[in-house]
This record gives structure tokens, sequence and C-alpha cells, in this order.
């Protein structure tokens, strides 16, 4: 039933963290061939930030464990290199930075979900005094099938790729769909450990 | 402007000094030298302690992630990239919608509880909806199955014990074929062999022509030598056997090396004895995965649920468990759904009690016989035994039927008015009977009608002629259908009315009878007359029976019951109001 030897073809990666209460944040990488079939799974111990790292890193936090940290680091485990990888939750897209491989949010960046370190104003007062805040920040969409997808701003050439990929691969995906199973698989590994 | 003072009234001025200096006088005293004397100044000297401010460092390098990685092989996970069909494709196929508004219906392959490595456990999460499966493999369906039949595909899927236990006429079959055709897809069996009852054959050949028409087929039949050699063929993937064949083989499957990837049995209720012979055969032959199929897993004791978990799982259960340990026991094996849960839209059953009154000649006849009976029974005393009733309850039930010396029939007379109701509305009919004989008379009875027989003295070749006429001529309205030949696995879902001529000892298989009119694909209402000739043992029989019931179904919903949901010696013997000799025991009829 498993093996290491992963099918040499083309994939596509998902990409989420949740935070469970109390343990911490986790993080779940699932590959899928073109038929929408598991090729890799890989995820991650819960980490804790602690009290310094939340107070100091304030609004990049989670920008910063979900895609530098846990996303960058799933991402580099897995053997299959992916044309596209989509993720659920709008901070990890910051793992973008740190890869060549295109990364999309599902969907649109919710209220709830923190914005990412380049979205970040910093506005400079007479005093010297100096103050950050959040802004809307220009999200770059693309259509993929009936799925919306978001793009950093930084990576706007990604928007091009992303479409030629998803027509190459002929993908017919809903893509909210893997996110299930990749939750559903960190419920039973995090509840096996 | 301001007006001008008058200057007739301006002052005159006047001048005058005054000395302001107040003298003051200097009295000396003592403090006069101490007030000139310069303070006296001294110094102390501290030393800092640090000599720079306090600072904490707080460290931010990137931790190192502890992670868990699983790779699945390609076969398992499709390597053999398919093109994606189209959506197009999608829709012809019939198949759940491809795009993301089909999202509404995702059924997923759970993990059984007895897969234990994790990853093992994720490779069955991780896959995608069996709905999505379906698509991607362009498995064509000649109809849209129904969301619950997804849920027992998935089910039977990733096991390797099972029991498909849905109510008749919830396609069992059709969950059973599909699941067997993802498996050999995914390359996780390459054998199948299919057991079911001997009439059940030809109906297992049109449903995999209809459900998987790609899965190549051979039922296994003919002469001992040709037989040997289906049985030793390996190119054929499904093969399809019965029961009967099965024993008569018995030797060349002992002696064989014959392993089977996966061992499906069509009516499983048929290896509940655990000695009898079928059920050794069966247990005797090499396999991996067993499923087994049956509307009534517990047709008579949980001893017949015992009796087909040492095929799926030898040991795990045992008869004198609590109902409610065994209930928990089997729950993760056993998937079964009735109609009323999960078919909102099938028809009703409408239930008709035709209580009828013996015609003088049969009430005549049957008085005597009972009181004859019962005489003879008590002469017997000790050397009673549960077969000298059971004659006699047949005897009784046969006069309720016909009378044997005049031939009249209380019973007949209307269900003749109502057959002719049936045939002058163009619908059809299947009438039940124990008897072949009573469906013999009957026959010549109903001449006028033209009804078809199906029962165990209907050669096997020509079955599958009578029921394709019932359906297909429509001058024929009336099948006269025995209880043994009829109560399994047959579609005729064409028929509106069913009539229970007699009553059969267990009301489970009284529902499977009525189930072959009342399942998917009913036009409409099934409407079923049960006779019942008053003052008779089928009365007595009818009130014990009512109970069994409504016990034939707590058992499978895990509540409390007693053992056994037939009649059991003592009931049969209290029918007469006999006492049961001393040896104990509980046979179920």
């Amino acid at each position: 039933m498993l093996s290491r030897q992963p099918a040499m073809e083309p994939t596509v990666g998902f990409l989420t963290v949740i935070e469970k209460d109390g343990a911490g944040w986790l993080g779940g990488y699932l590959v899928l061939n073109q038929r929408a079939r598991p090729v890799e799974f890989h995820c991650t111990a819960p980490i804790k930030p602690n009290r310094a790292q939340e107070i100091l890193y304030g609004p990049t936090l989670r920008p910063f464990v979900y895609g530098e940290q846990i996303g960058t680091t799933l991402i580099q485990k897995a053997k299959s290199k992916p044309q596209l990888i989509f993720t659920d939750t709008a901070p990890a897209m910051s793992a973008r930075d740190l890869i060549k491989t295109p990364i999309g949010l599902v969907g649109l960046p919710t209220a709830k979900q923190p914005s990412e370190p380049g979205d970040i104003n910093t506005s400079h007062r007479l005093d010297g005094a100096h103050s950050t805040t959040l802004s809307e920040p220009h999200w770059v969409y693309v259509q993929l099938g009936e799925n919306e997808i978001t793009l950093q701003p930084q990576h706007a050439d990604d928007q091009a790729l992303i479409v030629r990929h998803w027509t190459e691969m002929e993908l017919q995906l809903d893509l909210s769909e893997p996110f299930e199973r990749v939750h559903q698989a960190l419920a039973e590994a995090y509840q096996d450990a | 402007m301001l007006p001008k003072p008058p200057s007739s009234i301006a002052p005159s001025t006047s001048l005058g000094s005054a000395d302001l200096i107040t003298p003051v006088q200097l009295y000396s005293s003592g403090w006069d030298q101490a007030i000139r004397r310069l303070p006296k100044l001294s110094t102390n000297s501290t030393t800092h302690l640090h000599a720079t401010p306090d600072c904490v460092s707080v460290s931010f390098q990137p931790t190192r992630l502890k992670t868990h990685g699983f790779v699945f092989t390609p076969s398992a996970a499709g390597a053999s990239v398919a093109t994606p069909r189209s959506a197009a494709t999608a829709a012809r196929a019939g198949g759940p919608p491809s795009s993301p508004q089909g999202r509404s219906t995702r059924t997923r392959i759970k993990p059984p509880s007895d897969v234990i490595k994790l990853q093992d456990r994720l490779f069955y999460m991780l896959q995608p909806p069996l709905e999505s499966i379906l698509n991607s493999e362009s498995l064509s369906f000649p109809c849209q199955p129904f969301p619950y039949q997804y849920e027992g595909i998935a089910f039977l899927y990733p096991r390797f014990a099972a029991i498909l236990a849905d109510e008749m006429g919830l396609g069992k079959t059709m969950q059973a074929i599909t699941a067997v055709r993802l498996l050999l897809r995914a390359g996780e069996v390459r054998s199948v062999l299919l057991v079911c009852p001997k009439p059940l054959v030809t109906n297992w050949q049109r449903e995999f022509a209809l459900w998987a028409p790609e899965v190549p087929l051979d039922v296994i039949s003919g002469q001992q030598h040709r037989r040997r050699w289906q049985w030793l063929e390996t190119q054929v993937p499904v093969k399809v056997t019965n029961y009967e064949l099965l024993v008569r083989d018995r030797e060349l499957l002992e002696n064989s090396s014959l392993h089977f990837d996966l061992m499906v049995l069509d009516e499983a209720q048929r290896i509940k004895n655990r000695s009898s012979t079928t059920s050794q055969v069966v247990r005797g032959i090499g396999r991996s995965r067993s499923w087994a199929l049956t509307g009534t897993p517990i047709e008579n004791s949980v001893e017949d649920l015992v009796g087909i978990f040492e095929f799926l799982s030898p040991g795990s259960l045992s008869a004198e468990m609590e109902p409610r340990r065994m209930a928990k026991k089997v729950g993760d094996y056993i998937i079964r759904r009735t109609k009323d849960k999960v078919l909102d839209d099938l028809p009703p059953k409408l239930f008709r009690d035709a209580n009828v009154d013996l015609t003088p000649a049969q009430q005549t006849t049957y008085k005597m016989a009972e009181q004859q009976g019962v005489i003879e029974l008590s002469e017997l005393r000790e050397g009673i035994t549960i077969q000298h009733v059971f004659e006699l309850v047949l005897r009784l039930k046969q006069i309720c039927n016909f009378d044997p010396k005049t031939g009249e029939s209380c019973k007949l007379e209307r269900l003749a008015a109502d057959l002719d109701e049936v045939a002058a509305s163009g619908k059809k009919a299947i009438v039940f009977s124990q008897w072949v004989k009573t469906l013999q008379r009957l026959d010549q009875s109903l001449a006028h009608l033209r009804p078809l027989q199906y029962h165990g003295k209907v050669a096997m070749g020509r079955r599958d002629s009578v029921l394709r006429e019932f359906k297909e001529d429509a001058t024929r309205h009336v099948l006269l259908m025995s209880y043994g030949a009829g109560s399994v696995g047959l579609n005729l879902q064409f028929c509106e009315y069913v009539f229970l001529f007699d009553r059969w000892w267990n009301p489970a298989v009284e529902d499977q009878a009525i189930n072959r009119a009342h399942r998917i694909g009913s036009a409409g209402p099934v409407t079923i007359t049960r006779f019942l000739a008053i003052g008779t043992i089928e009365e007595r029989i009818d009130e014990v029976l009512q109970h069994k019931r409504a016990i034939f179904d707590a058992v499978l919903s895990h509540a409390e019951t007693g053992k056994s949901l037939g009649l059991t010696q003592h009931e049969i013997f209290g029918l007469f109001n006999l006492q049961q000799p001393p040896p104990s025991g509980s046979n179920a009829a």
C-alpha cells in the first residue's frame, strides 16, 4: 500500500495549517496527481509560538509560522515537486517568498484571516513616532474552472503561470475538496500522536 | 470727539515732602561670627554596579520542525494517468457532477476500525470522494446510484470482512458489483469468487452486464471436467457459482490450492448453520477478503449471525455472547439500511389482512383433523417430537388452503375475485404459497387468467423465460410462486399486488417475498394481501409471529432481545396446548 517511490508525474500540492486549542499549530501538505489521488502526505508535529514571539512578531506572526516555517518545511520535505500549490489559509501564502512554485489561496481572503507581511503599511508621525497598521492588500484574482483563486500582489506573474499549468494538466478539481481530506488526516494523525 | 472740560474749574497744584527712611539698629549677638563663617563641605563617592543597562535578547532562529511523511504507491494512487474526461463525458456517463457544484455529495471511504497503522488509515482517508473516483475512472452506470448506495460501496471497498445487510430491494447486488469493480480497477483484487443460490446465477450475470459490463465473468457449470478447468483457470477475474455446485466440487476445492482475493456470498444466510456441509465447504476456500450479502443476517436466531461470522472472522462471535456486547462487536462489520429510512420516495406498502371463514366443508374436515391429531399427539406421551407436531400443523394449514375432499377453498374465492380485478386493471400480481401442490391447484382454478408458475418443479432452464414472459407479456397478470424459489434475489418491481395465500413460519421470509415487488423501481404502492383463516392454526401462528417481527429489527438495532426469532419448540407445542417433553432445546422453525 505504501512505498517510498513517489510517482514522477504532474502533481498539485495542498497546504494548510490548523490551530488546535491547547495543542498548538499543525501543518498538513497533500500532494495529488491529476486524478486527485494521493501521492504524498506530510504533516508537522504541533508547535506553539511563545509569548515573546507573539509580542514581537505582532501581526506578522502567522505569516511567519504558517508560511515561512511550516509551509516551507512541508513543501521541501515532499519528494514530489508540484506544478501548483494551493492553500486555504492566507498567512501560509508567505511561503511563496521562499519557494519558486506558485501558491494560490482557494477562495477570497476573509477578515478573519490575518494578512501577510507585504500588506503592512508603516506611517511616520512628525514627532518621530510611527504606527503600524494593516490595510486591505491589492490581491490578484484568477478563475480556475469554478474555483476563485487569490494571488499575492508581489507575485503577480504567477497569474499566467498558474493558468498555464492548470490548463496543461487539464484539471477538473474542486479545489476546496482536498482540504477536507487534509483536515481529516490531520485530525486522525493528531489523535494518533 | 470728547468735549473739553470747562477752563474755569482747573485745580491749583501744591508740592510737599515726607521722610520715609526707617532707622535700623543692629544688636550684636553670639551668632554674628557663626554667620560670617563659610559652611564646611564634605563629599561621598559611590560607584555604579552596572556599566551598561539591562538587556534581554530573544533569538528568532527558525525552529526545526518535526514532520511525518507518507508516500503512496503509484498503483494505489492511480499512476496510470488517464486524460481526464470532459464534463460532457461525465454527464453522458450519468456520473455525479464533476464540477465543484457537485460538492453536495461527497462519500468518503473510511478506514475500518481493524486498520490500525496510521499510514494505512491515512491511505483511505486521503482518497478522493467515491463520486470523484467513479467519475475519474470513467465508470458508467445505467442510472444514478442513490446516496446510500455510495455509502454501501464506500463501506465494502476497504473491508476484508463485511456484511451488507440492507433490506431487500435496496440494491445490494449493485453495491457489491461496483465495489468489486473498483477493487479490480485499483488492482487490489485480481480474483473474485461469487457464490449465490442456484436460481440467482443468471440474475448475477445480468446485473454484472448492467453495472460492470467490462468485467469478464465465468459461470462455473457443466460436467465435472469442465468445472475443474474453470476452477483452475486464472484469466477471468470473476467466477460465479452456486452453493449446490460448491458442495459437489468439495473434493476438488479441498485438494487444490485455490485462493481468491475476494469471496462474496449472496444470500449468506445459507451458511447460518455452522455444521452444515455448505458452511464447511464455503469456509474451507482460501481467500483474503470475505463479504456476505443478506437481507436477513438473523433469520431465526442470533446463531445465524454467529454462523455467518464463522465465514467472515472465525471465532470472533459466539452464541453465548450477551446481545449488547454482540451488537458492539459486529458493529463495524455490518451495514444495514431499511427502505423507510433511505428511500423517501419509495411507494408505500399497503397491508391488507384477508381474514376469511372456512367453508362448511373445510370447517368439518379441519375440526376432525385437529381433534384426531391432538389425540394422536397426546397418545404419544413422552415419545412426542417436534416433527409430530409439525406434521399436524402442516396438515391443518393445507386444509385452510383447500379442503382435500371437496377441493373447496374460502381463500380461493376471495383470491379469484381480487385477481380478476387486478387483471382487469392491467396490473400484475404474485401469489405466494409454501406448497407447490397448492400453486398447481391454483393454476387449475385460475386457468381463465392464464397464470404462470415459478417454483421448485419448474425446470431451472425455464425459470428465466417464465419471469421474462411475466414481465413482457401484457396478457400475463398472475405469477404463482413458492416462497422457496421466489423469495430471494428476483426483481419483480413491476408488480403492484402480492398475495400471501398461506403464511410462512418466519416473518423475515415473508418480507423477502414481499420485497420482490416492493423495491427500487416500484411504479406505485404495493398492496400485500395476507390470507388468514379465522379460528384456525393460522390465526394462532400469526399471533406468535407478530411478536417475532418486532424482535427482528430490534436485534439489528442493538436492542436487548431474546435469541430465537422463529417459532421455538415450546411455542410450536403451545399451538395445541401440548406439554413439551423433557429433553430441552430451542430449535427454531
